[in-house]
């Protein structure tokens, strides 16, 4: 695909606007969370445009809420086509997750149950917002503390059936894929491997904590710090999979200086070079 | 089996604290009660809420100390929960809730310092204008003027404060060193508060003219307005108020309004 020798690219964080566009740090690309850069111009928009001279740019939403059964907020939802109309970015993705109900927004990422019902409804929530953007989207597996006790399908199986049945894509965040396996008790070479090969265009690396409950240790996916080395290396199972598609460094909290987020994302970019030498 | 709809209703009652025994049964517990997976995420909108409110009101957490501010902030959630999946719309009622919290406490101007960080907030993100020239009032006949009604920049706000909140405002900012013991007694600032290509500026103007521009603001007549003005200064005279509109390019659009009857 066209992305594939995209270098590794990082969030675009608002602490940090002035300083990209002064040094256009060495990354390949930014993500903006979408709803930072809502409304008709004002300043975040102006930067955003600004990087986007730079740099590629994706769109990453965190507050649609797709997998709710509330209807879909269609002004959020427009704002979002305004966004990417202007913006022209790499990609337009969500999560495969909820976050509100009868009106109250919990603006978290909740896990649904993986039912037949929730797959309907999350492929008819992807091709409404796919109908408004005009173009495929991305949508993301979210990192859980839950599993509900009716779901019948592996949430990878979900995803597939997401992207076969509503023509979306996957990003494929390797920290969740690990953070979930490890709270859930299932290996996540078998969410890999679930996942059809040609169905991920982007891939996202993150910090997560470890916490203790009881005699359990529970992982929260934090985004405050480095990649673990379990994530590295299931990233590098992931790249034999799936390739080398575009990847970001996910550090949105306790956000460390633009040249560590650099060097990060360097650390991803090593870890595709065998890739790149191989198929040269 | 809870259909999704009831599911999603249920779970989000259990996180905003709301009694809704059935959840933990559709729960796997694995070596984890439901109830502390549960926690898991009614913390994460506690926190997640806290530190949105702290973005957008820095000076207030400054101010109260960031302990102080989580309670508060708590407390204000319970109140005002988010209502949108985009998080700048939760500071808007939060300088009311201070006010309300506040009221005849020696921590009222607190309201004030709130309403100016909101203020600041929509002024960062408001949509781009161009502003007219003194052009645009060539064509008005000497007789409309007071039938004139203005479009102020969309960014433009204006806070009537009952404390000296620029002042508190400046010393307050990350950059700033200052041991400064501020009045609250002394002259209340009247705030316009604009962007200009580079940043949100505040401007402290006389009671006159902010009256006067405050209410050309919310959509007054200029005869109308100027009588606000007048009320608190009897020869003001409105040239200097109108030719600032224009010079801070806070003048969008201009038009005669029919006269009322």
């Amino acid at each position: 695909m066209s992305g594939a020798t995209l270098r590794t690219g990082i969030g675009l964080r608002a602490i940090h606007h002035e300083e990209v566009i002064a040094r256009s740090p060495d990354v390949g690309w930014f993500e903006a969370h979408s709803e930072n850069y809502f409304g008709r111009g004002g300043m975040p928009r102006r930067y955003l445009a600004q990087v986007r001279e730079r740099y590629p740019v994706s769109l990453h939403g965190v507050g649609l809420s797709m997998g709710s059964t509330d209807p879909l907020d269609e002004i959020h939802l427009g704002e979002v086509v305004q966004l990417a109309r202007e913006i022209e970015p790499l990609f337009v993705s969500e999560h495969l997750s909820w976050g509100s109900a009868g009106g109250r927004f919990t603006n978290d990422l909740l896990p649904l149950p993986h039912t037949e019902e929730a797959l309907q409804h999350m492929v008819d929530r992807v091709s409404q917002v796919q109908d408004a953007i005009g173009r495929p989207m991305l949508i993301e597996n979210v990192s859980s503390y839950v599993q509900f006790t009716h779901s019948q399908i592996d949430e990878w199986e979900f995803l597939a059936a997401l992207a076969q049945k509503s023509g979306c894509y996957l990003l494929l965040d390797v920290n969740n894929v690990y953070v979930s396996a490890m709270n859930h008790g299932f290996d996540p070479l078998r969410f890999l491997n679930g996942i059809p090969r040609d169905s991920v265009r982007e891939m996202h690396l993150a910090g997560h904590s470890v916490h203790r409950i009881g005699e359990r240790e529970i992982r929260i996916d934090t985004h405050d710090g480095p990649v673990c080395d379990e994530v590295w290396a299931l990233y590098a199972a992931a790249l034999e999979r799936f390739g080398s598609v575009p990847t970001l460094i996910e550090w949105d909290s306790c956000i460390p200086s633009l040249d560590e987020l650099a060097a990060e994302a360097r650390k991803a970019d090593q870890r595709q070079e065998p890739l790149h030498a191989r198929a040269a | 089996m809870p259909a999704l709809r009831e599911l999603q209703l249920e779970f989000t009652a259990a996180l905003f604290n709301e009694p809704c025994a059935s959840v933990n049964s559709w729960i796997r517990e694995d070596g984890i009660p439901a109830a502390e997976r549960v926690d898991l995420y009614r913390n994460n909108l506690r926190e997640g809420f806290i530190k949105a409110l702290a973005v957008g009101f820095p000076v207030i957490e400054r101010l109260t100390g960031t302990d102080y501010f989580r309670q508060l902030a708590r407390e204000f959630q319970q109140q005002h929960p988010s209502r949108a999946g985009n998080l700048h719309h939760i500071g808007e009622p939060f300088a009311p809730f201070l006010r309300a919290r506040f009221a005849g406490s020696q921590y009222e101007y607190f309201a004030d310092v709130a309403a100016l960080e909101w203020a600041h907030q929509c002024a960062l993100i408001a949509p781009d204008a161009q502003a007219l020239t003194a052009d645009a009032f060539s064509g008005v006949a000497a007789a409309d003027y007071e039938n004139l009604v203005f479009d102020l920049h969309p960014a433009c706000r204006f806070v009537d404060a009952s404390c000296p909140v620029v002042r508190i405002w400046r010393a307050n900012q990350p950059e700033t060193q200052s041991d400064e013991l501020i009045d609250l007694a002394a002259a209340a600032d009247k705030v316009l508060v604009l962007r200009t290509s580079e940043c949100v500026e505040f401007h402290r103007l006389p009671a006159a003219r902010f009256a006067l521009l405050s209410a050309l603001a919310s959509g007054a007549r200029l005869g109308v307005a100027l009588e606000h003005a007048q009320l608190l200064e009897g020869e003001f005279d409105p040239g200097d108020a109108l030719r600032q509109l224009l010079e801070l390019n806070l003048l969008v659009g201009l038009r005669v309004s029919a006269p009322s009857t």
